[in-house]
């Protein structure tokens, strides 16, 4: 009971960095109605410039936090300029294939600046961890929390209470009616894009900090898991990325404790398996509809 | 006045618009009939920027609109309510009207206008917080119609504004628009439904094929008798 | 011809399968990327049936593709009903769990003193077939495009036929295609089936040309490669997947000069070529006036 109460801690720590990730891939499919796989991998980038100016320049945590967060949006906006912006309405897969071409771009021009497998992140925190009871709590799990949710409620106030939320959610509503109704939808999809990789490079920086190590495998994980928290906790919401996240994190530090890895990392591909099967509109999110398919070409 | 001039525009490799000019004049109705296919829809789309033409120069009161973005055109004063009442459906009603108003600044001046709204669309003040997808289809036209008057435009477009409502809607809705024109706007509307079109409309368009082919008042038009038959029918048909 | 070209050549030629496999799914308007999974179901059964079972290459191939496909079919009716992002997630989960299985899979057997089978992550060593029958790599390269142009022989049929017809409705609008009186439902689980067998059967050669397995070849870099096949070849004809194998795997493989930066110069010629070509270098358009070329008959001669 005691081991199950610490995994599901940890887990609800690891998992608020997968509902960020979440986060900024319900932001870039809401706008664009098309899935970007190079989302990880511009954060990575982020990640690798943070960390040569820590390697190189000794620079401290606070600016490989915002050179990490800025480079994440540069990427993020090379990605959207060269796989999203010039291409057709109707050609979803195309920019979907081709932002898995600008995936492995950018994985090679990381690694050809700092070739070796791991390189070093600056830590978040070095406290030891809170002991509450028999419990422990991480003080960079905490930080990593309670960001997550700060940031997601944020985006939530942004999206309901500001001018340019309720330019991107018409967008995302009908972008017809939204250039109608004199929105500048072009604006808006960059708009987007900065927000989602501005949230994704915090989400980068917080784990790497707290892993203490960055390797290129890093793109790919963060699609991945940002990618699965997303659809399990229903597409084009904004609560459920972060509880999907939380799920997700959840359900692997359990399964990662009584089982092992490999088992853990199965758990979690049969959850969104069961998730898409039984309940295809995730924990909180719409029903899926027609308009969602980007494998068409009205999509 | 609005001025369109020899407007071409393709859609792939089919030329949609053949070389459309036609005036609208300031502070009158000015409808646009024609078949399905005519074109008329292209046109409409064409003028608010959504479709790019290929040549030809918008104007409205001497301001060339061809090439701007749809942002611009609305900024410029032109609004167009579209064809099948595109509304957010995920935005409550009070929010569609804010998205109308996005192009200005005047925080005073929008709320004011949005209570000049739901005094002319009670219906809609009923259901102010009600997700816009969830409105029946004559008040979801009423909504567009009301989103795109928050922009203040100087010429209101409409695209069929009578498609699929039921005819107490049909009319309530061209009530709605003569009331607009009273109070000044100039209003250019594409419709299939002549015979209301006639009651309001001072004057008319015929396109076919992606041209012009008629111009003239009610009364011509009520003359001719190629019109009268492809457009009026048998009065029995009258709705 | 050297070895290294046969060897280029025959990856080529399997990787067309799982590219073919994706590509008959985005006929039918479904992105996969999860075909890898088929094509792991093939390359073990495969293996297992030479190595341990002592079957004839010709019946383990064919079993490969049979339960693959059969498998292909299996997964087709729970995600029936999904479309667009949600069935190309789906298989992505279907795929990893494939692959993790086969992380835990042991079915070990001794065989001449030797413990052989699959063995967990460790993999599936000592699928020899095509050494103890004296097989030479030249003649493994022609049975593998042997089966490639029959596989392509089958697709121009394909092409011909109602069926093909059929499939490229679904994929332009199923709901349409449903109003019109196809059975979209049994249509879509027989593509499904037919991909997966055509992966089944890639991974059957993959198995006997490398001779031992790994669950980590089977990942989702793979999945995502063999849908990008399809989209940088083209989706007007089955040709159009082989030409991005071999783009991708022969043009680059011999252009050494670009080294460190293949992919920096591959991920962005691929961009520029989609903004280009959103359907792909043999699109439907470009494949339409090819073929007319050659329907429009030359008038008749003296």
């Amino acid at each position: 009971m005691v081991d199950l109460v610490q995994n599901t801690i940890d887990g609800l720590m690891i998992g608020s960095s997968y509902g960020l990730l979440a986060l900024g891939f319900t932001l870039i499919f809401g706008v664009m109605r098309r899935l970007n796989l190079s989302y990880g991998p511009s954060v990575m980038v982020g990640a690798y410039l943070g960390t040569l100016v820590y390697v190189q320049l000794a620079a401290g945590p606070l600016v490989v936090l915002v050179v990490t967060v800025l480079g994440s949006v540069l990427a993020g906006l090379y990605v959207e300029r060269l796989c999203f912006a010039p291409m057709a309405a109707g050609a979803g897969v195309a920019s979907m294939v081709s932002s898995f071409a600008i995936w492995m771009q950018l994985e090679q021009a990381a690694v050809l600046v700092l070739p070796r497998h791991t390189y070093p992140f600056p830590p978040l925190a070095t406290a030891d961890p809170l002991a509450f009871g028999p419990f422990y709590l991480r003080v960079d799990g905490l930080i990593m929390l309670a960001c997550a949710l700060a940031l997601s409620a944020g985006v939530q106030l942004l999206l309901y209470r500001s001018r340019v939320g309720l330019a991107l959610r018409a967008t995302i509503n009908n972008p017809v009616a939204a250039h109608l109704a004199g929105i500048d939808v072009r604006t808006a999809v960059v708009f987007a894009f900065a927000l989602a990789s501005a949230v994704g490079g915090i989400a980068g920086y917080l784990v790497l900090a707290t892993d203490q190590q960055v390797t290129p495998m890093f793109g790919m994980w963060a699609t991945f898991k940002g990618l699965i928290a997303m659809m399990i906790g229903g597409l084009g919401s904004i609560p459920g990325a972060i509880l999907g996240g939380l799920v997700l994190g959840v359900v692997e530090a359990n399964s990662q404790w009584y089982f092992g890895p490999q088992v853990r990392d199965l758990l979690a591909y049969v959850l969104l398996f069961a998730c898409l099967v039984l309940r295809p509109g995730g924990l909180l999110g719409e029903a899926p509809s027609r308009q969602q398919d980007t494998g068409r070409r009205g999509a | 006045m609005f001025e369109v001039s020899d407007i071409v525009a393709t859609y792939g490799k089919i030329e949609a618009l053949k070389g459309v000019s036609l005036k609208v004049e300031s502070g009158k109705i000015t409808c646009l009939l024609g078949p399905n296919g005519a074109g008329k829809t292209t046109l409409m789309m064409t003028i608010a920027g959504i479709l790019q033409p290929r040549r030809g120069a918008i104007r409205l009161d001497g301001m060339d609109l061809a090439g701007l973005s749809p942002a611009r055109i609305v900024s410029r004063g032109v609004a167009l309510v579209p064809e099948n009442r595109l509304v957010f459906p995920q935005m409550s009603v009070r929010e569609n009207l804010l998205a109308g108003a996005y192009q200005r600044r005047d925080r005073a001046g929008i709320d004011s206008d949005i209570d000049r709204m739901y005094a002319r669309f009670p219906r809609l003040k009923e259901r102010r917080e009600q997700m816009a997808g969830t409105l029946s289809g004559g008040e979801q036209q009423m909504l567009a119609v009301a989103r795109a008057l928050m922009s203040r435009p100087r010429l209101l477009l409409m695209d069929e504004p009578s498609l699929g409502l039921a005819p107490l809607i049909v009319a309530e809705i061209f009530e709605i628009i003569a009331e607009l024109n009273r109070d000044g706007t100039t209003i250019f509307l594409v419709e299939q439904n002549a015979h209301m079109a006639l009651k309001v409309a001072h004057q008319f368009f015929l396109m076919e094929q992606g041209r012009i082919t008629f111009s003239g008042t009610p009364g011509q038009l009520a003359e001719d008798e190629v019109i009268q038959r492809a457009y009026l029918g048998s009065r029995r048909a009258a709705g | 011809m050297d070895d290294y070209l046969v060897g280029v050549l025959s990856n080529i030629g399997i990787v067309s399968f799982i590219a073919l496999s994706a590509w008959l799914l985005l006929l039918t308007g479904e992105i996969s990327f999860g075909q890898q999974a088929f094509f792991a179901i093939g390359a073990y059964a495969a293996g297992i049936a030479t190595a341990l079972w002592g079957w004839p290459l010709g019946a383990a191939l064919g079993w490969s593709a049979a339960i693959a496909g059969g498998a292909a079919v299996l997964v087709g009716v729970p995600t029936l009903r999904l479309h667009g992002l949600y069935f190309a997630i789906a298989t992505l989960g279907f795929a990893e769990m494939v692959r993790l299985l086969f992380e835990q899979f042991h079915y070990r057997v001794m065989i001449d003193g030797e413990l052989v089978g699959p063995n967990g992550s460790d993999g599936f060593r000592g699928i020899r077939y095509i050494f103890e029958n004296d097989v030479g790599s030249l003649q493994f390269l022609a049975l593998i495009y042997l089966l490639l142009a029959a596989a392509l022989a089958g697709f121009m049929l394909l092409e011909r036929s109602r069926l093909g017809v059929a499939f490229r409705m679904i994929g332009e609008d199923d709901t349409l295609a449903a109003l019109n009186g196809l059975a979209v439902a049994r249509l879509k689980i027989l593509a499904a089936g037919l991909a997966g067998a055509l992966a089944g059967l890639g991974g059957g050669l993959y198995a006997h040309l490398t001779t031992y397995v790994e669950p980590r070849v089977f990942d989702v870099m793979l999945g995502v490669h063999s849908l990008a096949y399809g989209l940088i070849g083209g989706l007007g004809t089955a040709l159009g997947p082989l030409l991005g194998v071999v783009i991708d795997i022969g043009l680059l493989e011999s252009v050494r000069a670009f080294a460190g930066y293949r992919m920096i110069v591959f991920g962005g010629l691929v961009a520029v070529l989609l903004i280009v070509r959103p359907r792909g270098l043999l699109d439907e358009a470009l494949v339409h006036r090819i073929g007319r070329l050659f329907v429009r008959a030359p008038p008749a001669g003296p």
